[in-house]
């Protein structure tokens, strides 16, 4: 390595690593995490009910009574191939009639189709009501799909699970069938209108706004991810910063590297376990995605995406380099994060003192994610503008900004480079604080006291004769 | 070649904390640096080992800047410790190759060290009948024996330059032979050594030149040897079966303490000495003993201390 004051780098970053992987805690820990990724999917599959389709069916006949009120087209599930061959007899017995019919039958199911009102469509249509408005939503239907079998027969759960999306799809194709409707006008009629303000100059320019919804979530999830991420590696920092101080293994290490080397190898290990952490994560709900699709589809996932993240992501400016830059401003906001630890932690000697130190630290992360969350809600070019530049809320504004169309490509550009510089200076300024502080016992200095403390010393190494630098660096 | 401080100067604030520090060693051998409680001495030891900035001087190793490019040092601080939940072999392997120590050779040395300094069984897992016992961690050593293990650590590098900032303290009377033998070891190979103690016996028993620092300042410096022998043999302990306190004021020689009839007296010179010895011989007085001596290094400490002190 040239500069001498990285020399050693590679050597406490593998020991830093050895050491922390040798910590059963921390295996646990990993295995722990790994297999609630592992199981998540598949324990929210299991939780909605939800069963893996058949691929040949047991049933042989299925006794339908029909309330709805509507014709219903047997035709539209014998078009589904698995129950192509299946008996549809329509019949008006009570439920104790089809009851002894799944019993009896070995390889019969019984299917109810019934309706009913939907009370939030009542409640909608009373609200449009009292605001005298023009048009009233009206009451909706709920239609409701029961199907039976015999606990005793050849008919599976599974199996009359899956008989039941198909009398589902059936019931749909029915129903447009009964108010002669064809799919084109119920496609037509049910596409989601997009609301767009623009000025007359991004009209001009083709700039694309995404509506307020897509851009607050986009924000909240990417400040909350960032949030956890950073988080995550405070701790870890401290700890690793004040490690030598607290073993009092300082001096001894300082005459075979450089203060500098010993930090930056420490934040390295740190990075690398929470990036594993996260990967360990992803891996996880790549599997437990696989292990989901294996026992029942992904048909649970859809509703719960759209209910905790109102996306669109077509109103994004989303491609594949997107998730490049994402990445980097996840990286360069770990950076200023680990920076701040590392300032923070150098300046801890005791493990009580631990928390406060971490108040940097927190005023960041607290200041950037609050930004990130309220600042969409101003609805102000301005405020998005100040939160994607300014140093606090750049690593989490200028992202979520840029990809909502907030924000131009030169703005996000300007914010990327004031979060590489911010970056920088803080780490450069962890690691002359490490080295001062390395030999420092007392309470937690302010951060005026710690500038000042910068400043003395570094008008002592200049006033320094001879000028020669600590580890060979002239 | 060689080693040299010069004008090494440190403060804070307005506090001087070492006040243009000066010494040099020619040849291989033991220098010590002694002083009070505060005197000088840690301090000057970091800004040597450049962990602490100066505010001014040079510190030069065969003509050149000392750095840890320009020389090997190996350094046991005063203030010891170890990785606690670390088994001691990692934190060995980890420090030889901080300094550039190849892996096979690491082991070879912390083998050789291991033994030499009978901490073996601290390093190598055992067998105990059917279990294989782990190798201890810091934290499960006593002190003296977490002491073995930072001595390992700063001679595992084969230094040329040897630091020690009080190598003895805290050792049961076994382990400081022990660590003695090591260092008369490390002497006999011809490496440098600067040491740092309270202990002035154990300075005495090594060291050639030294100086003594006191609130900063150099008040003495110079080779042990000369340093005594300008002093003359001045000290004078006397032991009788009675009571000669009049006798010897009469001879116009200080008391400095006495216990008993055991006296440790202060003399002009020799001359005076023969003077009171005739004297105490005419009187027909038993004497149990009679010694002139040159003043011990502890004796010229306190002098040399306590004079700063008066001064100011």
């Amino acid at each position: 390595m040239k500069n001498p004051e990285l020399r050693g780098i590679g050597t406490v970053f593998r020991y830093t690593v050895q050491q922390h992987y040798k910590t059963r805690s921390v295996i646990i820990f990993l295995v722990i995490l790994f297999l609630l990724a592992v199981a998540s999917m598949p324990v929210m599959l299991l939780l909605s009910g939800r069963q893996k389709e058949v691929t040949e069916t047991q049933i042989a006949s299925v006794y339908l009574r029909n309330e709805t009120g509507y014709a219903f087209n047997p035709d539209a599930v014998h078009a589904d191939a698995r129950y192509a061959g299946v008996t549809i007899i329509e019949t008006a017995e009570d439920d104790e009639a089809l009851t002894q019919r799944v019993m009896n039958e070995e390889t019969a199911a019984a299917a109810v189709l019934s309706t009913g009102t939907d009370k939030a469509s009542v409640f909608r249509s009373a609200a449009a009501a009292n605001k005298n408005t023009a048009a009233s939503v009206g009451e909706q239907k709920q239609f409701t799909i029961r199907t039976y079998y015999g606990e005793d027969g050849s008919v599976t759960g599974a199996d009359a699970e899956t008989l039941n999306r198909v009398l589902e799809e059936a019931l749909h194709q029915s129903l447009l069938e009964s108010l002669d409707i064809t799919e084109e006008q119920e496609i037509t009629v049910n596409s989601a209108a997009v609301a767009q303000v623009a000025k007359v100059s991004e009209y001009q320019s083709g700039t694309e706004e995404s509506n307020l919804d897509t851009h607050a979530a986009v924000n909240m999830a990417y400040s909350y991810l960032l949030l956890i991420l950073c988080a995550m590696s405070i701790g870890y920092v401290t700890q690793s910063c004040m490690e030598e101080k607290v073993s009092k293994l300082v001096e001894s290490l300082m005459v075979s590297v450089s203060p500098v080397a010993l930090l930056a190898g420490k934040l390295l290990a740190v990075a690398m376990f929470i990036f594993l952490g996260f990967g360990l994560v992803g891996a996880g709900l790549c599997i437990s995605y696989q292990i989901a699709g294996h026992l029942g589809g992904f048909s649970f996932l859809k509703p719960l995406l759209e209910e905790i993240m109102p996306f669109r992501l077509t109103a994004l400016h989303f491609s594949g380099s997107t998730v490049v830059l994402l990445v980097i401003c996840m990286l360069l906001a770990f950076a200023i994060s680990m920076g701040l630890s590392g300032i923070s932690g150098s300046c801890v000697s005791k493990t009580e003192d631990m928390q406060s130190a971490s108040f940097l630290n927190m005023f960041f992360l607290m200041g950037g994610y609050l930004g990130g969350v309220f600042a969409p809600l101003a609805e102000s070019d301005a405020v998005n503008l100040f939160c994607s530049l300014f140093p606090v809320t750049s690593p989490f504004c200028a992202f979520p900004n840029y990809t909502c169309g907030k924000i131009g490509l030169p703005v996000f550009l300007l914010a990327l480079v004031i979060q590489a510089a911010t970056a920088v200076l803080l780490v450069r300024m962890a690691g002359r604080v490490y080295k001062m502080m390395l030999l420092y016992r007392g309470s937690v200095p302010k951060p005026a006291q710690i500038l000042r403390m910068l400043k003395e010393e570094r008008a002592a190494a200049k006033a320094a004769a001879g000028k020669e630098a600590p580890y060979g660096k002239q | 070649m060689g080693f040299s401080v010069t004008e090494l100067y440190k403060k804070y604030g307005d506090k001087v904390v070492v006040d243009h520090l000066s010494f040099r060693m020619d040849e291989p051998g033991v220098y010590a640096l002694l002083g009070t409680n505060g005197a000088g001495k840690t301090t000057s030891i970091r800004m040597i080992l450049n962990m602490l900035a100066k505010d001014g001087g040079t510190v030069e190793w065969n003509g050149g800047p000392l750095t840890l490019r320009t020389c090997n040092v190996g350094y046991l601080a005063e203030e010891r410790g170890l990785y606690p939940k670390n088994t001691l072999m990692d934190q060995l392997m980890y420090f030889a190759a901080l300094r550039g120590v190849s892996k096979d050779e690491a082991k070879k040395r912390i083998a050789y060290w291991a033994k030499r300094l009978e901490a073996e069984e601290y390093l190598y897992p055992k067998q105990e009948g059917r279990k294989p016992v782990k190798p201890k961690k810091a934290d499960q050593l006593s002190k003296g024996n977490q002491q073995k293990i930072q001595l390992m650590m700063a001679l595992l590098s084969d230094p040329e330059l040897l630091i020690l900032d009080e190598p003895l303290s805290g050792l049961d009377p076994v382990n400081t032979d022990l660590f003695k033998s090591i260092i008369h070891e490390e002497i006999d190979k011809g490496k440098y050594l600067i040491m740092s103690s309270h202990q002035m016996a154990t300075i005495e028993e090594f060291c050639t030149d030294l100086t003594i620092l006191n609130r900063s300042k150099t008040v003495l410096q110079g080779n042990l040897a000369e340093i005594k022998k300008s002093y003359g043999r001045i000290n004078l302990f006397v032991k009788a079966e009675q009571d000669l306190k009049a006798l010897i004021e009469a001879a116009g020689v200080t008391i400095l303490t006495s216990v008993g009839f055991s006296y440790q007296c202060r003399v002009t010179g020799e001359a005076q000495a023969n003077e009171l010895l005739k004297t105490l011989v005419a009187q027909g007085i038993t004497l149990i003993a009679f010694e002139l001596r040159e003043p011990s290094l502890h004796e010229i400490f306190v002098e040399k201390v306590g004079e700063v002190h008066e001064e100011s």
